[in-house]
């Protein structure tokens, strides 16, 4: 018992991260029925553009830990979320009435753009954050050892998750991002600038895709121009299962991809363990096709 | 035409040349090593040792009075281009070829080699089937892939480890080695109590370090890379779970300590062959401070010394059978060379043509990160 709870709290760490990245692609799909590609290389972007904060402008030296993470997240949202501004202005928003095709092809051209930016600004080999920063503090409870910084972050990203469903919910900008994601015509006859609201997703997506970016580099300590990949899949992956365009599914679609994966490898196989999460995935769309939470049939890609 | 009779006078000319400065005919050994592509410093090392020992060799007199003369051909690390380089080495008239570093392009310039009559001493190729064909000329200073898991296995053992959990990650060499230990393990009694492979390339291994936990192992052997070692490193200590790990030469990169944090890498050990400044044999010595004055700077790794190794196997050879010929050679080395002290260690061959005894050795991390070799 005691191994299966240890299990489902590595499982929820790894889905918080799935999670926050599913939410980029999510509400790109909701609004403009695009998968951005591009989206694992913004969070690569994000981890190391922390790398530098913390690294070359000696953060950690001259702000006291936790003061320091804070102030380097927010540089980092701001930066990734100009990133992921301008990246939707020069590869999407010109080919908006193109056909779909044109614009997967941009995203796709984008992400390996990203990649190999990353790749030539920073060198092919791994880059490690400065061990100093995190916490080093393991709680027991009950037999179970959870390092502080895992609790820390599984709370970060249910916060800003909780954060954005508020925001999407209950202000009026989220209800004109809602708005815009039902039917833009009609949104553009309500009066509501559809730019501006697609130019606002692309920079709230990509944020919250570059915060996750600095908390992977945080707590894993390594950083790598093709971490974007492997996390871009299973992200995506996620925003499937949890019903893409959607919001708390795509919360649910990582957390549930997490746990999948940490069960899946816990107690069938650990070599197996992508194979499960992808039948679990196949198996829940014959038997929902939109997904978990989803409405709208995911059709296009 | 005309070109075939200028290339004709031409080899001619320098043929005669040759023979006028050469008080007698001398002995031509061939060097193939990858001096350009991907492992080109590799090669390059390796040209440099040959050429500081055949130069010290010739100034020494040579072989029983007759001088060396070297002939260097470039692999570019490519299959293709190494056919190419043999074939200028067969026709050249070498009694005997050293190289070269990677398995695959070795394998493309074995037959050619062969059908030629040429011995040929590869250098840095430890895939196994190299020796399997059965190629009478054949040999190599480098140990073979399986060799690694018998020191392991021998490793383990010696360190009186009951229960072992083995870990890779599916590549063929991680996989490869970690199919071998546990089937000497097997046979030596020795309970495997975890078999698995991980995904390389991913962050987070917190699900498999906590299954391992569960079975409870002595030892984790991982055969994998340094990225993923490292990471496992770090999170085993976040889980303050005190269990030894293991690894074999992939983890040896100076990232490895990088990635885990010195506190979370200290006692780990791995095997591998010894880089070239711990190679303890006095022959090793005076040959690094002799590479050191000519070329400023130390080899980058092992597998350029045995091209050295290789090539003073080959003049022992010549000295002792007195004869420039690659019959003799083979039959010499294959059968009656024993012990030889070279520069990594006593060289012998078995009838294979694979060297006899162990290359690799323990390298443990202290509390300063560094990778120390254990006695």
């Amino acid at each position: 018992m005691e191994e299966f709870f240890q299990q489902l709290t590595n499982g929820l760490a790894v889905g918080g991260i799935y999670a926050l990245i599913a939410l980029g692609y999510t509400m790109v799909y909701g609004v403009l029925k695009l998968i951005n590609f591009a989206h694992g290389d913004l969070f690569t972007i994000g981890a190391y553009l922390g790398f530098t904060l913390f690294t070359a402008f000696g953060l950690s030296g001259m702000v006291a830990g936790p003061g320091a993470v804070v102030l380097v997240l927010l540089m980092v949202v701001g930066l990734v979320a100009l990133i992921g501004f301008l990246l939707e202005r020069v590869a999407y928003r010109p080919l908006r009435s193109s056909s779909r095709l044109s614009a997967v092809v941009s995203a796709l051209g984008a992400s390996i753009f990203f990649q190999n930016a990353v790749m030539l600004i920073y060198g092919a080999k791994f880059q490690v954050y400065p061990n100093d920063i995190r916490p080093s503090y393991v709680l027991s409870i009950m037999g179970i050892d959870v390092p502080l910084v895992r609790i820390m972050m599984i709370a970060a990203s249910l916060a800003l998750m909780l954060a954005l469903y508020w925001f999407t919910q209950r202000t009026r900008i989220g209800a004109a991002i809602r708005a815009t994601a039902i039917d833009q015509g009609a949104a553009k006859l309500m009066g509501i600038d559809v730019n501006r609201v697609i130019s606002l997703v692309f920079m709230i997506g990509p944020a919250l895709g570059g915060v996750a970016g600095v908390m992977v580099g945080l707590y894993y300590g390594q950083v790598d121009f093709t971490m974007g990949w492997v996390y871009g899949l299973k992200a995506f992956t996620a925003a499937i299962l949890g019903g893409i365009g959607n919001i708390p599914g795509a919360m649910v679609g990582g957390l549930l991809l997490g746990v999948i994966e940490a069960l899946g490898s816990a107690y069938i196989s650990i070599a197996w363990k992508d194979a499960i999460a992808f039948l679990v995935l196949i198996l829940i769309l014959i038997i929902r096709p939109t997904g978990l939470l989803g409405e709208r049939v995911a059709d296009k890609i | 035409m005309k070109h075939v009779i200028k290339a004709l006078t031409l080899a001619l000319a320098a043929s005669l040349l040759m023979a006028a400065t050469a008080f007698a005919a001398p002995v031509k050994i061939g060097l193939m090593c990858p001096l350009t592509g991907k492992w080109a410093s590799e090669g390059q090392d390796m040209r440099n040792i040959v050429t500081l020992l055949a130069d010290e060799l010739n100034k020494a007199g040579g072989i029983n009075g007759n001088k060396v003369e070297l002939v260097v051909e470039d692999d570019g690390g490519d299959p293709r281009t190494a056919a190419l380089a043999a074939q200028k080495l067969t026709t050249s008239g070498v009694i005997a070829a050293i190289g070269t570093y990677g398995s695959a392009v070795t394998e493309a310039s074995q037959s050619i080699y062969d059908e030629a009559g040429v011995v040929q001493i590869a250098t840095g190729s430890t895939a196994v089937r190299l020796t399997e064909k059965g190629l009478k000329r054949f040999l190599r200073t480098a140990p073979r892939d399986d060799e690694q898991g018998m020191v392991a296995a021998k490793l383990i053992k010696a360190k009186g480890y009951k229960a072992v959990a083995l870990l890779h990650d599916n590549s063929s060499y991680a996989k490869g080695l970690a199919d071998e230990t546990k089937a000497l393990l097997d046979k030596a009694g020795t309970k495997i109590v975890f078999y698995d492979a991980l995904t390389p390339g991913e962050r987070d291994y917190t699900a498999i370090l906590t299954k391992l936990k569960a079975a409870n192992p002595d030892i984790i052997f991982c055969t994998g890379y340094y990225p993923e070692v490292g990471m496992l490193l770090r999170q085993k200590m976040e889980m303050k779970w005190n269990v030894p790990m293991m690894g074999g030469d992939a983890a040896n990169h100076a990232d490895l300590v990088k990635i885990s944090g010195k506190e979370a890498a200290k006692g780990y050990f791995f095997l591998s062959p010894p880089g070239p400044q711990d190679l303890d044999a006095p022959a090793a010595k005076s040959m690094l401070t002799a590479y050191k004055a000519k070329y400023n700077g130390v080899p980058g790794s092992v597998w350029s010394v045995l091209a050295g190794d290789a090539f003073n196997v080959i003049v022992e050879a010549v000295k002792s059978t007195g004869k420039a010929d690659s019959a003799a050679i083979a039959d010499y080395l294959k059968t009656k060379l024993k012990n030889y002290p070279g520069f990594t260690g006593q060289i012998s061959f078995n009838e294979k043509g694979d060297r006899v005894g162990d290359l690799y050795r323990v390298y443990e991390v202290n509390a300063n990160g560094e990778f120390i070799l254990q006695p």
